[in-house]
């Protein structure tokens, strides 16, 4: 698209910020954008983002290409041909990235969807997200394209987890934080399109020796649902069929074992009933009459199958095409966590988490365990969340706290933590380089300062804040020494598996720092939302 | 006891501390590694299975190693469920209707967009581009390591070098010069930061990094140990994957090719698991390899 201004007409002095900040969470499978500004004081919500499919498509029965947005256009999603420029989770081809962005953000053309995401570059702001540990040469291409090739006047690029510190805690809690003040430790497991990664954050600094990366995500989940189904039916060129499958019908299992032995038909000589409450029958979409699949309950009786597939029997005469689906439903999710069972050697999901915990000092260890936010499109799977703290409950002493929780809206939590950011003036102000700085620095120092080398900035205040907090713990632990129901002492003595916790006690665990609404929220005030809470019953009271 | 046809020309008698071998009165069977160390015992078996087979069984690390194969099946599988172009797609961007500069504005606007814009790397090749640089330097994005090796050597004799002000031709002079004026971390405005804002009395502030009694709390990060972590370069992309499961977690669970159930049978053919007659039938039929009917 020709901009036909040039910069110096911008109204802009070279140093300042501009009124509207762009922030693109530019995702694998989808970008989310919206607009923020500081100037306005209205919060946003999570209705102004839009999210957009980034990828290409090639549609070889339209013989149609559609870039981006244009995808929601398309009336038949069969035989959909699909090229990502994002691979592994950073941006790779930047030929292919700039025709999406230019549909998404630069046409100032009304868009089929009425979106109004029209900008001009600079005179916007951009936050920018990437994945966590990006070589070196990709982010000095980015750079290099946001200020370039599309002119923004100022851009801060981050890894996505570290935005999400500043969305608004998904843990029930006294206190709301305002715009641009950032949780104050968090461990976040972003399960993405194309990989998982666990980040402890601090402050919304990620703690980088900490950082690690499951390579299994929704694309893995959702190539090995279609190898799955098409042992059955053919769905190897299927891939947006077999996306909406595994939303509609794929769930973590609690009991893995056990659903399996449900959906089993069995052997030769001892026939089984499979149990039709999990073995479900799914009606393909024909993009006629059916646009969307559906399932419903498995329907044993072969020649209903038969008849349906005729177009008997349903309803306007159509015929159904029914795929059936039994133990692909949970065993597909559950390689997120067991990678083994299809030979990938890494640690499964929880394994991961205590990875990553395994790097930070010990001290830190429960204050992460207990703050454990979950985000990412694949978190949307029914039971993620509670297998993901079961088997962190499992894995480490019985005393120490473990919560975890979904974000409200998994998909734009990234998103909104960026509108939060962006329209608190100062903290936006401190993060972003201008294009001017860029110009005089040169590309080292804008990566360096993208990566947080800040110099020993943190206020010295705050480690006694995080002492404080332990020694609050510390006067709980001897009261309820002697009527312990804790089990601190079994805590202690117990030998489990790698424990990574020696921490006796679940002591509460405050959060925010500001003593002007310090709440100490204890586990076991909260009630029960996303979180399967932590059953432990607490002593101490606020 | 059966491990194979009888051989009994055996001048050289070791007994091996393995489980197969078995004592027995006046003999004892040997077991020799692979049919390549000992000729006397091959038979002229090129058929690798069988000689495997015929002596004496294998030890879990001879599976393992074994496997070579069938590991190079499973990377080869995993890649293929990990990639993200559905088949090889060649799709052209078509251009968008409208555009008035056309092929210019579409090329770039400077020589550096332009090579980005053209250039057809794939992330592989970037991982690569990124792990080559740190095998030959230390990371080169400006962080800690002062790469000592990429000093040139210099000519200058021993007696007559300047000292050099850290000044290496690879650094740039960023990390050297004073830090930059760190953004401060957006908090609230707290009134007094050292009192306790829990409303415990008793609480002293200074000395409880020395709690040491029976329940031992875990201590905290100094301030310097909290900014040497938050200040740590950011990993690799392959230091950052996570590492395998630690070695003494069970095995990795097989399932049944055709149903999906525990794998419990293998196919002698194809190496592949099935969980009942019903579905090994299946599999011979239509899934087992080909060549070896």
């Amino acid at each position: 698209m020709a901009r036909q201004k040039s910069l110096s007409t911008t109204v802009l002095p070279p140093n300042d910020l501009a009124s509207r900040t762009l922030i693109l969470d530019n995702g694998a499978h989808t970008i989310k954008a919206g607009f923020s500004s500081h100037l306005s004081s209205t919060p946003v919500s999570t209705t102004s983002c839009h999210v957009i499919p980034n990828c290409i498509a090639r549609s070889t029965r339209d013989r149609r290409t559609y870039i981006g947005p244009e995808l929601t256009t398309c009336a038949d999603f069969g035989d959909l041909a699909y090229r990502r420029p994002v691979e592994k989770g950073y941006v790779v081809n930047w030929e292919g990235e700039k025709a999406i962005w230019e549909r998404t953000f630069l046409a100032n053309a009304a868009k089929n969807d009425g979106s109004v995401l029209g900008c001009d570059p600079a005179e916007t702001n951009l936050i920018l997200s990437e994945a966590p540990n990006a070589p070196v040469s990709l982010q000095r291409n980015a750079d290099e394209m946001v200020f370039e090739e599309f002119g923004f006047g100022a851009y801060y690029r981050t890894i996505a987890p570290a935005l999400n510190a500043y969305a608004p805690s998904p843990f029930p809690s006294t206190s709301t934080s305002p715009a641009g003040i950032p949780l104050e430790c968090m461990l976040l497991v972003d399960a993405g399109h194309s990989h998982t990664t666990v980040t402890p954050l601090y402050h919304g600094r990620p703690l980088h020796p900490a950082i690690r990366r499951l390579e299994i995500g929704g694309k893995t989940l959702t190539n090995r649902l279609k190898e799955l189904i098409s042992r059955t039916f053919d769905v190897h060129r299927e891939d947006h069929l077999v996306e909406e499958i595994k939303e509609d019908v794929c769930y973590v299992s609690p009991t893995f074992t056990r659903d399996l032995e449900r959906t089993w038909k069995g052997g030769r000589y001892d026939g089984r009933e499979v149990d039709s409450s999990v073995v479900v029958d799914y009606v393909l979409p024909d993009y006629e009459h059916i646009k969307r699949g559906f399932y419903r309950p498995h329907d044993t009786d072969v020649m209903n199958l038969r008849n349906r597939a005729l177009g008997i029997g349903t309803e306007t005469g159509r015929r159904e095409h029914v795929v059936t689906l039994g133990n692909e439903r949970f065993t597909v999710p559950e390689l997120l966590f067991t990678p083994s069972d299809i030979g990938m050697r890494q640690a499964g999901l929880c394994g991961t988490v205590l990875q990553s915990l395994d790097a930070l000092p010990e001290g830190l260890r429960q204050a992460y365990l207990a703050n454990i936010v979950v985000v990412g499109g694949t978190s949307l799977l029914p039971g993620f969340v509670a297998r993901l703290e079961g088997e962190l409950r499992a894995s480490v002493d019985e005393g120490t706290v473990i919560r975890v929780a979904r974000a409200e809206s998994p998909v734009k939590n990234v998103w909104m933590g960026g509108v939060r950011l962006a329209t608190d003036e100062a903290a936006l102000r401190a993060v972003v380089v201008t294009r001017q700085e860029w110009a005089e620095n040169g590309e080292g120092w804008v990566r360096r300062r993208f990566a947080g080398k800040k110099g020993p900035g943190i206020e010295m205040s705050t480690p006694k804040k995080l002492l404080a907090t332990v020694a609050t713990c510390a006067i709980p632990i001897h009261s309820i020494k002697a009527g312990a129901a804790m089990g601190a002492r079994k805590a202690v003595e117990s030998t489990r598996m790698p424990s990574m916790l020696s921490s006796p006690t679940s002591y509460p665990i405050r959060y925010r720092t500001d003593p002007a609404t310090a709440a100490i929220v204890t586990p076991a005030q909260t009630p029960d939302r996303t979180l399967g809470a932590s059953s432990d019953p607490l002593t101490t009271a606020s | 006891m059966a491990t194979g046809p009888l051989r009994f020309r055996t001048p050289h008698i070791e007994e091996l501390p393995i489980s197969q071998s078995r004592q027995s009165a006046g003999f004892a069977w040997v077991a020799v590694s692979t049919a390549q160390d000992d000729p006397a015992k091959n038979w002229g078996t090129t058929n690798r299975k069988r000689a495997r087979a015929s002596l004496g069984g294998q030890t879990e690390q001879q599976k393992e190693a074994l496997s070579a194969r069938v590991q190079r099946e499973t990377e080869r599988k995993i890649k293929e469920l990990n990639s993200d172009n559905s088949r090889d797609v060649v799709i052209d961007i078509a251009k968008k209707p409208g555009q008035s500069t056309g092929g210019a504005l579409k090329a770039g606007k400077t020589t550096g967009t332009k090579k980005i814009l053209a250039s057809g790397k794939t992330f592989a090749h970037y991982l690569d581009d990124e792990e080559a640089e740190i095998a030959r330097t230390g990371r080169r994005d400006g962080d800690a390591d002062a790469p000592a090796a990429a000093q040139r050597a210099s000519k200058t004799p021993l007696a007559r070098r300047k000292p050099r002000a850290d000044s290496s031709a690879s650094h740039s002079p960023a990390p050297l010069v004073a830090p930059m004026a760190p953004p401060p971390i957006p908090r609230l405005p707290t009134t007094d930061s050292s009192a306790a804002p829990i409303p415990l009395d008793g609480l002293d502030d200074d000395d409880d990094e020395e709690e040491d009694d029976e329940d031992r709390v875990p201590r905290m990060p100094t301030s310097v140990e909290m900014d040497a972590l938050l200040n740590a370069p950011p990993l690799t992309y392959n230091q950052a994957r996570s590492a395998p499961p630690p070695a003494g977690m069970p095995p990795p669970r097989r399932f049944c090719e055709t149903c999906g159930y525990w794998g419990r049978v293998r196919c002698l053919k194809c190496g592949a698991m099935t969980c009942s007659v019903l579905c090994k039938d299946e599999h011979d039929q239509s899934r087992c390899l080909k060549m070896y009917a």
